[in-house]
């Protein structure tokens, strides 16, 4: 074997496999090509048996013009397959294509109920305040729901609640959660700072704006030296925490046998923000809840002096809140649990 | 109370307009409601004089009037009325009127006669229920003049609290404009002309019980003429929302109106007379089986507990609640009896609610009355008797009890008040407040109690020398008995906007648990589980106790109360749909689904923290208890899913989510196959157990029957509902989950695969293979279930995967094929179950 011939065949091989790249058509002959070329027992490989027969001196010769093909080679494969890989790739992607315009897989949404989500949101306002919720029992007596709380039998303040009797002796179902008032003052110490979430009831006929079942929020707070400026600047904090910073509020006066003085707490219409509309009667404010100063005789009846304590309690609807936040018209959607209003709540 | 602002100027300069008046009416407590514009709509109806009452010439029930309007020609106007004659004044709306109700006026052409208008009935202009006749004016009505100038008014609607009994009047709530405008107020002269007879003669009146009519003034009056009363009375009172009837019940109705002051009139010739001729009248309760036909003409069986006013021969009227039909004045009364008293408000607020007759009367009866009004009310009722019927008023007045108590005094402290208040006003200023109320004040001079409590446990306190003021309350002002009363009076009048606002600097109470922290959790992570919150009624109807009362034993989780005891009853029930107090809450969730299929909304996940409630003995009872219910798809179909059912795994899957959350162990189901309200194949039992054993879920999961929901006519297929006492409801957190360290060698899992019989509950197996599998075997997970060839008709196979793991060490293969081959052999001997290898 010749130096010369050895040196040709490299070079044929190295143009046959440049043309064989050329057509190959994808990754997968290119493999094929490349361990025909470049394999173990490859064509390169072949050739290179013949050095054996070569002079010693012409061997390096060869070596070098092995190496240069051999690195041709592989860089030509390597470009190939960047190539082939890239376009294939692209193909498959292609393939691959979905319309991402339709609509995703539905996950289940619940819901909260507005008048429970109220509630806990009131609650977790005054929570930030310091005040701690306390339960009582919804089936009351007409001691604790009326006559401890300054309303005698047969009072026409009793007007105030239409109430609903059960056929267990001087019970009735609260109308109010203002009974809870006592309760705490009878199970804790001043200072005292306390929220009584809870279901009351009425014997009121059923319209937007009335309820026979709702839910009340009452608030409590007594020491020695609470006061009314006390309670106006909590409820300040309480319509900014709820309605917005920078509401304006007022009071006016109230009535309550159980307070005294009693208040009626206003925020600024949420609809018109003051020169008067329809939502707010035209009057520029919207009540948000009724309060006072809690009656010395109710203070008494929990327990603790009324000359040394003083304090202030305050009630509210969750619901009523719910409304003002939400825009919700009709108090009846809050317990006819139809689903398409209960879903707008998330 | 309906306050005419024509009326209220009689007593008070009113300056403001309407509006400005309302709101500051409104921050001074006198809330009002409604302004009502009065005559807005008689635009173009002007008062005429009737110069010709005619037959139409084509139409026999019609009249051809002519009417002059002051100025101008005469009009032609085609009227249906049959009490018109020539001289009458009256309402007549030109073309171009707008009444109410929308009624254009136009020229018309009435059977071939043009029509230049309309006379206007009292129906016609909303001014009152009389539809048959035209208005007829009186006769000095100034022709010419619009209606709307001579009777339109406003009128405010002022909600009255209960505890201001005196503002329920005119001069009530002149009283209140004077103190917020310092005007002062005008009382109407009340002087009667007393020149008959001397009423001794007349008149006897016995009380028979002071404490329930504490006191009677009684007025007569002769000769009157019972008609219509003056126009602008009659006006006046359908203002304020009072029905006309007669110039003499007029005239009670007007001092009711004006001073507050119920006043009843009887037809003197209806009572019976004594051996002297005169009149007595007793006031005394009914005896048993008395009864009394009453002005509305119902004949109505009375009591004891009603207070009457009565004669020798029996019941004339109940009083302060509605007089009796016999005794009625009529246009046939020639002499008046005037009834003014003070009743016990007790009585009469009990007998107006037994016989459902609260009237204007009885609601200011029952608030309490000023002792004086009964005297004052007596007279000026006379005195407008007078001027309007005519007659003579007998000498006199038969007076149970003339002496007039003095004016409460009430001592406050005025540092107590700025204390309360949050206010430094001191002592002049508060005295100058209240002396725009006619509250007078004098520094007492030496010690003296201050009230601080008033009613049926009165309790006052030492105040020394120069510390309290003393106050003289004005006598209408029943109100104002105790320190606080006082103190709200400043703040009223003073302006609660004075009382500067600040943030509570109190001492920050201890901290307590909240009971609503677990509810919270639950309730946040069903509904991010997609089930949506419901809060139905907990009154329920009888039906719905009786057809959703759980059979199965009521187990409480721990901390949680009971169910148990009856069914608690509403004794004055809204509706029989919501009279009981409900014991559970499936029902409700049932209804819930049933009512929102009716919407068209049938794929329903939802549930409901919420109470039962029950009665031991006299004693209530009150539980909490979670609800769900499952209905139509879980997932409803999308283009990219299958629909599927809700079905018990689902409800199972909830229970198995909440055990999750209070860190409690796997829920465990027990076939119930007895409960009436549940499928008999497809409902169990559950409970869920904390670490040391006690129950954090216990309840029951299901179908419901097929007959229930036959039975309530339910629109959807299947319903799935479970209920469940869950502990932390009442109260309580959720404990901190104990975190473990993580396996520091990776567990190894294997799959095992029996079969068993159909009887053999997936439970068992579970519990079978965790007992068997020794301490490696950390969890034992059902991956899968087969039904058919080879396994016969009756049985399956269940394929669980098995986790081995330690935390100390690895778990070789030889320990698992040991442990596998234990359970094995342990299912096969104890349940019968073929392994398959």
């Amino acid at each position: 074997m010749e130096l010369a011939q050895l040196t040709q065949d490299l070079e044929t091989l190295a143009a046959e496999t440049a043309t064989a790249l050329a057509g190959a058509p994808d990754v997968a002959s290119l493999d094929a090509l490349e361990v025909d070329v470049l394999g173990k027992k490859g064509r390169l490989t072949g050739v290179l048996r013949g050095i054996g027969a070569l002079p010693v001196d012409d061997r390096p010769k060869v070596g070098a013009v092995a190496n240069r093909v051999r690195a041709g080679i592989e860089a030509e494969i390597a470009e190939r397959r960047a190539v082939l890989g890239s376009a294939e790739l692209d193909a498959r992607l292609a393939a691959e294509t979905i319309d991402v315009t339709m609509p995703g897989r539905p996950f289940r949404h619940g819901s909260l109920h507005p008048s429970i989500e109220s509630m806990f949101e009131i609650a977790r306002i005054f929570g930030q305040f310091g005040f701690v919720v306390h339960e009582s029992p919804e089936i009351e007596d007409d001691l604790t729901n009326f006559q401890d709380l300054n309303i005698p039998p047969d009072h026409p303040a009793r007007d105030l609640w239409d109430t609903l009797y059960v056929d267990i002796p001087g019970h009735l179902l609260r109308t109010h959660t203002s009974p809870g008032q006592l309760h705490v003052m009878r199970t804790m110490q001043p200072p005292i700072r306390a929220l009584l979430p809870g279901r009351c009831f009425r014997y009121e006929a059923i319209d937007a704006s009335h309820g026979s079942e709702f839910f009340q929020v009452e608030g409590i707070m007594v020491d020695e030296g609470t006061t009314m400026g006390d309670l106006r600047g909590l409820l300040d904090e309480f319509a900014h925490a709820m309605f917005g910073a920078g509401k304006r509020t007022r009071f006016r006066p109230g009535y309550y046998p159980f307070t005294e003085p009693s208040v009626a707490f206003d925020v600024e219409c949420l609809v018109c923000g003051g020169p008067g509309c329809p939502a707010c009667g035209r009057s520029g404010w919207m009540t948000i809840l009724g309060a006072g100063m809690i009656h010395p005789v109710v203070l008494r009846r929990g327990g603790l002096d009324p000359e040394r304590y003083q304090g202030f309690a305050f009630g509210m609807g969750p619901e009523r809140i719910s409304m003002l936040r939400h825009r919700i018209t009709d108090l009846r959607l809050f317990l006819e649990n139809d689903v398409r209003f209960l879903g707008q709540f998330r | 109370m309906r306050v005419p602002l024509s009326w209220l100027r009689e007593f008070v300069d009113v300056d403001l307009a309407p509006e400005d008046l309302a709101a500051r009416l409104t921050l001074l407590g006198m809330e009002v409601k409604g302004i009502e514009r009065r005559g807005t709509d008689w635009a173009n109806v002007v008062v005429g004089e009737l110069l010709a009452v005619e037959k139409h010439p084509n139409a026999d029930r019609l009249s051809l009037t002519r009417v002059n309007m002051g100025s101008g020609e005469p009009l032609e106007i085609v009227c249906g009325a049959t009490n018109i004659a020539v001289g009458q004044r009256v309402p007549v709306a030109l073309p171009g009127a707008v009444l109410p109700g929308n009624r254009r006026i136009e020229r018309t052409e009435k059977m071939g006669v043009v029509s230049n208008g309309m006379l206007c009935s009292g129906d016609e202009l909303g001014l009152n229920a009389d539809a048959d006749g035209i208005l007829i004016l009186a006769p000095e009505t100034p022709l010419g003049a619009k209606l709307a100038d001579l009777y339109g008014d406003v009128v405010l609607d002022v909600d009255v609290k209960p505890n201001r009994g005196d503002a329920l009047s005119i001069l009530g709530i002149a009283r209140e404009v004077a103190a917020l405008t310092g005007g002062t107020v005008r009382m109407p002269a009340i002087e009667v002309a007393d020149t008959g007879e001397p009423i001794e003669g007349r008149l006897t009146v016995r009380v028979d019980d002071e404490r329930l009519c504490p006191r009677f003034v009684g007025r007569w009056v002769d000769g009157v003429t019972v008609r219509p009363s003056p126009d602008w009375v009659q006006m006046r009172l359908l203002a304020a929302g009072i029905r006309p009837i007669s110039n003499v019940v007029d005239a009670s109705n007007y001092v009711m109106v004006e001073l507050g002051k119920p006043i009843h009139t009887f037809d003197a010739a209806a009572v019976a007379r004594d051996g002297s001729g005169r009149a007595g009248i007793v006031v005394r309760p009914a005896a048993a089986g008395e009864r009394l036909e009453t002005l509305d003409h119902v004949d109505r069986a009375l009591d004891p507990e009603a207070l009457l006013i009565a004669d020798a021969n029996g019941p004339l009227g109940i009083a302060g609640v509605m007089g009796g039909a016999a005794s009625e004045v009529s246009n046939a009364t020639p002499a008046v009896i005037v009834e003014s008293a003070i009743f016990d408000p007790v009585s009469i607020r009990r007998t107006a609610f037994r016989f459902a007759l609260r009237s204007e009367a009885s609601l200011r009866f029952e608030k309490g009355q000023e002792f004086r009004l009964a005297r004052v009310g007596a007279d000026r009722t006379a005195q407008l008797i007078l001027a309007w019927a005519g007659g003579s008023v007998a000498r006199g007045a038969v007076d149970t009890h003339p002496e007039e108590p003095t004016p409460r005094r009430v001592a406050f402290r005025p540092a107590r008040v700025d204390r309360l208040l949050g206010t430094s006003l001191g002592v002049d200023a508060q005295r100058a407040v209240l002396e725009r109320v006619g509250i007078e004040t004098e520094v007492s001079a030496g010690p003296i109690g201050v009230a601080i409590a008033a009613g049926p446990t009165p309790e006052s306190v030492p105040a020394g020398a120069g510390h309290a003021v003393l106050a003289t309350i004005p006598t209408w002002r029943r109100d104002i008995e105790i320190e606080a009363d006082l103190a709200e009076e400043i703040a009223r009048i003073h302006g609660y906007e004075e009382v500067p606002p600040r943030r509570p600097s109190t001492q920050m109470p201890a901290w307590r648990e909240t009971p609503l922290a677990a509810r919270d959790a639950l309730r946040g992570a069903l509904a991010g589980a997609g089930l949506t919150e419901v809060v139905s009624y907990a009154l329920v109807s009888a039906r719905m106790i009786e057809a959703f009362a759980w059979t199965v034993d009521d187990r409480p989780a721990a901390g949680e109360a009971a169910r148990e005891g009856a069914p608690v009853t509403v004794t004055n029930p809204l509706s029989m749909d919501h009279s009981i107090l409900r014991q559970s809450l499936v029902g409700s969730l049932v209804e819930v689904v049933d009512t929102n299929a009716r919407h068209g909304q049938t794929d329903l996940a939802i549930f409901e923290v919420g109470k039962g409630y029950g009665r031991v003995g006299d004693d209530s009872r009150e539980w909490w208890r979670l609800g769900l219910a499952f209905a139509g798809a879980m997932e409803p179909p999308a283009w990219n899913r299958p629909r599927r059912e809700a079905d018990i795994e689902d409800a199972k899957g909830a229970i198995e989510l909440v055990a999750g959350l209070l860190g409690s162990g796997v829920p465990k189901y027990t076939p119930l196959g007895d409960e009436p309200i549940l499928h008999p194949g497809r409902s169990a039992s559950v409970e869920s157990r904390f670490a040391d054993g006690s129950l954090a879920i216990a309840g029951v999961v299901g179908e419901l029957h097929p007959r229930l929901a036959e039975a309530w006519d339910l629109r959807a297929h299947r319903v799935v509902v479970a209920e469940l006492s869950v502990a932390g409801l009442a109260g309580g957190s959720l404990t901190p989950e104990r975190s473990v360290p993580l396996p520091r060698f990776q567990p190894i899992e294997r799959d095992l695969t029996v079969d068993v019989p159909d009887r053999v509950a997936a439970a068992a197996v579970t519990d079978a293979v965790s007992a068997a599998g020794g301490s490696a075997l950390e969890d034992t997970t059902l991956v899968g279930t087969y039904r058919g060839h080879p396994l016969g008709p009756d049985e399956r196979s269940l394929t669980f995967r098995l986790r081995f793991g330690a935390p100390d060490r690895a778990v070789g293969e030889a320990e698992i094929d040991a442990a596998i081959g234990t359970i094995s052999d342990a299912l096969r001997e104890n349940i019968g179950a073929r392994i398959r290898s």
